[in-house]
């Protein structure tokens, strides 16, 4: 191992990436957008409520009540219209669902409980589950309303552990979005580099010269981390002060988990790249090694609301133990006591991974 | 005197492919040895073997003594692939600096040979340009450059001259003649038969088989042609006795 040449071959790297303006783009300029647009997404005010039409049959003071109670639920607009011109609006889309309140609605203490009828286009899950949301929410407090002005006698009062009710799915993303951005970059960016590496032919000028393959992967993964260091560096930065992201966390954590999870793409990459012979299989691995994670890796999904046999494919992706430990470390301000798992998982793979790499390269000079 | 490179016996398959086929062949120190052949005869695989980029499937190729790949030998070895393979993204001071960095230079006399040598090869004006920004020519110059940046004692050059115009390909010879007087050992391939003349010693290759080696004149005096793309012709039909290459 000489220091020198694996100082020379991330510098080499960090050059030739320093004027490529379309992965600098790439690199810095992406997470931040996409972290806007999901900024925008779940905080802007631009999301329609969900409309629902009112057909109230006879005018009694419960119904009266109930669309009183309806119209201050924020979540809806409410439009008050007979049947067949509610009908027609939910079949054109005007509307999402219609309630029906029949004409002898009232309470009845001891009676059997009474129907009233909600129709449903139900071809939009998330419009299905808005309507019956705000109607589970509303209904019962109007309808106690009714003998007891001061509403429900039970109230829950939530209290935080962490984050708070200002914590949105933003807080929660945000985290994730950054460990996902390094693996997924890193990756592609060693992958297609490696194998520009093979098909210009300069792997063979590294082969015979005095540099060892150790120092190969060592070059590689230092070079990559600087990029991936930066990248987090901006992504979290943004998130932070620019996003006001709910953070608590330890950054000298939050680098630790990046470069674990660098250490492990830079070396899928190499590794990787030996079973392409062109940048546009390179990209075909995409929906193999990256997609998978996006999915399981906890990052839109609690991997507990995942099936059992998912569940398990979940715990073999290296990029659900940096999910969970990026956010362990920015919402919850977790130490490394509570997560030595990941981090010994991480490095783990990150180990597998230079053995599998520095194997294929040594297979190069066969 | 030992030779700089003793290949024995040397066969390669790649799969079903055979690229070489039990070729024997020593280099004296100092001197220009051609590797000719046509297009697919194994003059790349040889080199490749030699240079230390793989290994021989049968047989033995020594460096300096020592068997190839040996890390040993990395540093005393300059090595031009047959495609340019440099870095397009990068200058040529920092493709020089790169490779001057890899095989040991130190900051000083980096600086001195990177500046030496892209005066010698006429791209001092160039060293801070971009290599996609370059001619063939100019790639094939920066390439060559990288090979010689750290003054090797075997200087191994796969189809240096390919693609240059008549003046330009002179100059490397010339600079080839330079360098083998000054004490360093060339091996150069070549399936241009009028650069064989310049070689001090030859090696004919064909389908991965070794057809002769020896001197220009040696080879002109067995075969009886007055020029070495006939005697090339006459030893690819392959009188026997001739297929021994009785001279080596
Ligand atoms: N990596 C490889 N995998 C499979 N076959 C190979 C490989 N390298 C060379 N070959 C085969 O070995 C034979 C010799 O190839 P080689 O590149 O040594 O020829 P060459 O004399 O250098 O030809 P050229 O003048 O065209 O460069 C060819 O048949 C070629 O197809
Ligand atoms: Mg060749």
């Amino acid at each position: 191992m000489n220091l020198r040449r694996i100082l020379a071959l991330a510098t080499r790297i960090v050059h030739q990436f320093r004027r490529d303006r379309r992965t600098l783009f790439l690199l810095f300029v992406v997470p931040v957008l996409v972290l806007s647009l999901l900024a925008w997404i779940y905080r802007g005010d631009g999301a329609s409520p969900v409309t629902l039409a009112i057909v109230n049959e006879g005018q009694s003071p419960l119904a009266a009540q109930i669309v009183t109670g309806l119209q201050e639920d924020a979540s809806l607009t409410v439009r008050e219209m007979d049947a067949a011109a509610a009908m027609r609006a939910l079949d054109q889309g005007e509307v999402d669902a219609v309630l029906t309140l029949p004409a002898d609605l009232s309470l009845r203490p001891g009676g059997p409980p009474q129907q009233i009828e909600v129709t449903l286009d139900g071809s939009d899950p998330s419009t299905t589950s808005a309507v019956m949301g705000a109607l589970t929410r509303t209904l019962p407090e109007t309808v106690v309303r009714a003998v007891n002005p001061a509403g429900l006698p039970i109230q829950i009062e939530p209290r935080f552990l962490h984050g708070g009710p200002e914590f949105d799915r933003l807080d929660y993303l945000a985290p994730v979005i950054i460990g996902f951005f390094v693996f997924f970059f890193v990756f592609l960016l060693t992958s297609v580099s490696f194998l520009r590496e093979r098909s210009e032919g300069s792997i063979e000028r590294l082969i015979v010269s005095p540099l060892g393959r150790g120092e190969i992967v060592l070059g590689y993964m230092l070079g990559f981390t600087l990029f991936a260091a930066l990248q987090a560096a901006v992504t979290v930065l943004f998130a932070v002060y620019a996003l006001r992201i709910h953070y608590v966390g330890n950054l000298g954590l939050v680098f630790l988990f990046t470069l674990l999870l660098t250490l492990g793409a830079v070396n899928l990459g190499i590794f990787l790249s030996t079973f392409a012979r062109t940048e546009l299989q390179v990209v075909q691995f995409i929906p193999l090694v990256i997609v998978p994670q996006a999915l399981l890796s906890g990052i839109l999904w609690p991997i507990d609301s995942l099936p059992e046999p998912l569940q398990w494919l979940a715990h073999a992706l290296p990029l659900t133990y940096a999910a969970e430990a990026l956010r362990g470390v920015m919402i919850r301000g977790d130490g490394l006591a509570a997560l030595w798992v990941n981090l010994a998982v991480l490095a783990g793979f990150a180990v597998l991974m230079i053995v599998l790499g520095t194997s294929t390269l040594r297979r190069e000079a066969a | 005197m030992e030779p700089i490179v003793e290949v024995e016996n040397v066969s390669k398959q790649f799969g079903p492919i055979t690229a070489l086929a039990g070729v024997t062949l020593d280099v004296p120190s100092g001197i220009i040895y051609g590797l000719l052949g046509p297009s697919g005869s194994g003059k790349t695989t040889l080199i490749r073997l030699i240079a230390g980029a793989m290994r021989a499937s049968a047989g033995q190729v020594r460096v300096f003594g020592r068997p190839q790949p040996s890390r040993a030998n990395a540093a005393r070895i300059g090595y031009m692939t047959q495609a340019a393979a440099l870095y397009p993204d990068l200058s040529l001071r920092e493709n020089l600096t790169f490779f001057g960095t890899l095989y040991g230079l130190d900051d000083r006399r980096l600086r001195e040979r990177v500046e030496a040598i892209a005066a010698e090869v006429e791209l001092a004006d160039r060293l801070d340009s971009p290599l996609h920004t370059f001619s063939g020519g100019m790639r094939q110059r920066a390439s060559l450059a990288c090979a010689l940046l750290h003054e090797p004692d075997l200087l191994i050059l796969d189809e240096p001259t390919v693609g240059l115009d008549p003046v330009l390909r002179r100059a490397f010879w010339e600079r080839f003649r330079r360098l083998a007087a000054a004490g360093r050992t060339l091996i150069v391939s070549s399936h241009v038969m009028d650069e064989a003349d310049r070689c001090d010693r030859l090696a004919f290759l064909r389908e991965g088989r070794l057809l002769a080696t020896g001197s220009p004149s040696e080879l002109r005096q067995i075969t009886e042609q007055a020029n070495l793309e006939d005697a090339f012709l006459a030893l690819a039909a392959g009188t026997g006795s001739l297929l021994e290459g009785g001279v080596r």
